[in-house]
């Protein structure tokens, strides 16, 4: 069992931690793709350099490298720390579990981190004065490094979705090389690639000493790995066929936000691919600064957009079938409903004079640990507006059986008097707070809570959907 | 326990302690480096332009830099991946209650690194000398921020007593009597690092420093290699000095274990370290020049002091937290598969970082 850790919990006010760890996240792996991708493109076009068929090749290696260094290297790597460190604020027991479970795959992934650094530095700083042979040589082994990189890191990211094999073996390399591992890391590859491209035509637009012609020459070459971007659509399907049925049906129409995520990334990653393919490399058409400038805004929104669907479709999970997102393990909803999730948590409230009662500091309390990773009080998905016009009963059953309200929901874990407890301090909070406050402790209303519990029990919503459970209350199989 | 650091704990502990020192040592070469060479061209930039062109050191920092940053940062990874094994609670939680503070160190990280490529840049080169002044003291501040932010954390991780209660106050700040003395002993001793680094540094590129200096290279009447060792010198006898205080607010049952048969050897080790140096630039002070032999007993104490240094930081940490709580974590993580594909992976790396470097030097010498 995984016992539940009581950390301290970072209050971030108005802001949805998923929204911060999430924007950091998507910016971290643009970065990393452009880094990823750019590195294999340099290796190509110092290939053509070398036989002659990329004019102004080694020119524009070197001035791109430059900007690679300075982007990926320092914002890159930066960004890379920051994830952690961010994680450990949002929620520390899933950083906790994912290093646990991985640390060795991390480990060696910071390897080929050194590797990576090294070699491009070298290739920084002296690369306009080594032989042909030694800068193809650095090119590769840096490209071949940051790719592996993106290997490593693949694994971790796609076992929180599709854990796979692991879930009963626990082995390492059943969790790492799990379902959706392959299409996963063949669908980054290729969308560094196109990252690459579209920036490498940014930058050669913004090269005043190249002549127009050369311009065209260059984004000529530079393009061509956009034509990977037509196995996309394949690798898509091949990538959603490993997600579980309940986490593709939130991208396909059953959560709205998700949908809409999910359209935005297939939809941008559309028009790239069109313009790429048929305009850039079938009529050859010469793609101006705004233009390319457009392109890899577009290829931003794909990649954010797909990134929020990654992040989104786990839910009501962290790790699938593992920990649920507000860090509490499956296996221990059934005892956090006879003890309480309040009742180890030694780190008092903040401001508990806030609260006119103790039964709303209880809801501080039970909401700071099983709501407050995804809601806020007043600000982003705050509950008392997702709640706003429901009656007071229908708030205690639609988080009585939180599953079945919403299937991307965990179970609620805690007491009846937690449960009540969270219920006042929403109707507190939608009220105004004001100083005056009525307790509620009518033991007819902890019975009907504990009986809205146990007839939801303590399994996820789509469990409770397969094995025919229907949303009215009853408990009837199909 | 009778026996030295790490010895003495299970099998699994030892194992995620070596790693953490070991690799906590690499991230301390290049966090040394700029560390002190920010706070070295700092205080070098007030002398002037004029001295600060003649000064070797201060242009190869300017060069250097920027890249030494990107090696801490990379270096930094794999301890910051063991200690979360290790002592995952107690590293947690100071993050969490130190939070946006905390957290602050990394757009501030992100400001120096770009600080130290703006101060090689031609456009700053081209704007009056308070402008590099300006830059080089930002990021010198910005380092000084993180550092001290880390001490703090590493400290706060220490101090489980007052936790609930420094969430509930909501400060987001740790002082205790340890914090200055702690901050002031990593600090100066990263001076002693940095001279070594910078002899070697001018070593390879051709510089005579076994050779008695000719005036033109001479600033403040002292040759670069009596510079690196009043620079040394000065980070061994403040970073002593510190390190004394700081082992003065330590509980007296931390300090017998630094003294006991755990970390009695290390702290010798450390001892010898210092001594080392300190004799080696003492020479070096009098003779103006430092030979290739010493030069080796030098970067040999300057190890066996730094991993002493590290090695007498864990035994304090281990004497601070509840070990026994621990154990069972890190026997978990050891029988997780995957050590044997790391140590493959780490031995390829290192060997292809090796030929580059190699592979570099030959093709730069062939264009020659």
């Amino acid at each position: 069992m995984t016992p539940l850790i009581p950390y301290p919990v970072v209050d971030l006010g108005p802001l949805m931690k998923g929204l911060v760890i999430g924007g950091l996240g998507i910016f971290h792996v643009f970065i990393a793709q452009f880094a990823i991708g750019g590195g294999m493109l340099l290796a190509y076009l110092q290939w053509l350099d070398m036989r002659g068929q990329c004019i102004h090749g080694r020119r524009f290696i070197d001035g791109y490298f430059r900007v690679l260094v300075l982007i990926s290297f320092v914002v890159g790597a930066v960004t890379g720390v920051a994830m952690w460190f961010t994680s450990i604020q949002i929620s520390p027991q899933t950083i906790g579990v994912m290093v646990g479970e991985f640390h060795w795959v991390w480990a060696t992934e910071w390897s080929f981190f050194c590797l990576e650094v090294v070699a491009g530095y070298l290739f920084y700083r002296y690369g306009s004065r080594l032989p042909d042979r030694t800068r193809l040589s650095l090119l590769l082994l840096y490209a071949f490094a940051a790719w592996m990189s993106l290997f490593w890191i693949n694994g971790i990211l796609t076992w929180q979705l599709t854990p796979g094999a692991w879930l009963e073996s626990r082995y390492v390399w059943d969790g790492f090389f799990n379902p959706g591992f392959w299409p996963s890391l063949i669908f980054r590859t290729i969308t560094s690639a196109a990252t690459a491209s579209l920036a490498a035509c940014v930058l050669i637009n913004a090269v005043p000493a190249f002549s127009r012609d050369e311009k065209a020459k260059l984004i000529a070459v530079c393009a061509r790995p956009l034509i990977f971007m037509l196995g996309m659509p394949l690798l898509g399907v091949w990538y959603f066929a490993t997600m579980p049925a309940d986490s593709r049906s939130w991208a396909t129409g059953g959560s709205v936000p998700m949908t809409m995520f999910m359209t935005m990334a297939v939809g941008c990653s559309l028009l790239v691919g069109l313009y790429a393919v048929v305009a850039i490399l079938r009529q050859r058409l010469f793609i101006n600064g705004a233009t390319s400038t457009l392109l890899l805004a577009l290829a931003f929104v794909a990649t954010a957009g797909g990134e929020f669907v990654r992040e989104g479709v786990r839910k009501p999970f962290t790790v699938r079938q593992y920990l649920y997102s507000n860090a509490i393990a499956p296996e221990t909803v059934a005892a956090l409903r006879l003890t309480g999730c309040t009742t180890n948590d030694p780190y008092p409230l903040r401001n508990a004079a806030a609260y006119p009662t103790q039964q709303l500091r209880l809801g501080a309390k039970a909401f700071r640990v099983q709501c407050s990773v995804c809601h806020t009080l007043e600000g982003v998905n705050a509950v008392p507006e997702l709640a706003a016009h429901w009656s007071i009963d229908q708030k205690r059953l639609n988080i009585a059986q939180l599953q079945r309200t919403k299937p991307f929901m965990p179970p609620f874990a805690g007491t009846p008097e937690e449960l009540e407890a969270i219920v006042q301090l929403i109707t507190w909070v939608e009220a105004g707070r004001p100083s005056q406050w009525q307790q509620s402790h009518d033991p007819a209303v902890r019975q009907q809570i504990a009986r809205w519990l146990d007839e939801a029990g303590t399994a996820p919503g789509y469990e409770l959907a397969a094995a025919g459970y229907s949303a009215d209350g009853g408990s009837r199989r199909r | 326990m009778n026996l030295p650091f790490p010895f003495g704990f299970p099998a699994a502990t030892q194992l995620y302690l070596v790693l953490l020192v070991a690799t906590l040592l690499v991230h301390m070469v290049f966090m040394h480096y700029v560390l002190a060479g920010t706070a070295y061209l700092a205080c070098g930039r007030l002398f002037g332009q004029r001295q600060a062109a003649d000064c070797g050191w201060q242009q190869r920092l300017v060069d250097w830099l920027p890249f030494a940053t990107g090696l801490a940062i990379t270096a930094g990874v794999a301890p910051l991946l063991f200690v979360q094994i290790l002592y995952q609670r107690g590293f947690y939680t100071a993050n969490l209650l130190l939070s946006h503070r905390w957290m602050a160190i990394l757009p501030v990280l992100l400001v120096c690194f770009y600080l130290l490529y703006l101060q090689k840049s031609s456009w700053i080169a081209r704007r009056a000398w308070v402008w590099r002044i300006g830059v080089i003291w930002l990021a010198f501040a910005g380092f000084g921020f993180i550092a001290w932010s880390w001490t703090e954390n590493h400290l706060l991780s220490l101090d489980e007593a007052v936790w609930a209660e420094l969430y509930a106050a909501g400060g987001l700040r740790y002082a205790t009597a340890g914090l200055l003395p702690r901050l002031a002993a990593w600090f100066l001793l990263a001076f002693p690092t940095l001279a070594v680094e910078l002899f070697w540094q001018g070593w390879l590129c051709g510089e005579p420093l076994d050779r008695p200096a000719s005036e033109s290279t001479r600033v403040l009447g002292l040759a670069p290699v009596q510079r690196l060792a009043v620079m040394g010198l000065a980070g061994l006898v403040g970073g002593t000095v510190a390190l004394v205080a700081y082992a003065a607010t330590l509980p007296a049952e931390t300090r017998a274990a630094v003294t006991g048969p755990v970390g009695f050897w290390w702290l010798s080790a450390m001892g010898l370290g210092l001594c080392l140096q300190a004799g080696v630039w003492g020479v070096a002070v009098r003779a103006g020049r430092l030979g290739r032999p010493l030069a080796g007993l030098l970067t040999a104490g300057w190890l066996l002091g730094l991993a002493g240094l590290l090695a007498v930081r864990e035994v304090i940490r281990l004497e601070a937290v509840d070990l026994e709580a621990l154990l069972p974590q890190h026997e978990r993580a050891a029988g997780i598969g995957g050590f044997p594909v790391f140590l493959i992976f780490a031995t390829l790396s290192a060997a292809a970082i090796s030929w580059c470097v190699v592979t570099v030097r030959r093709g730069l010498s062939s264009r020659v």
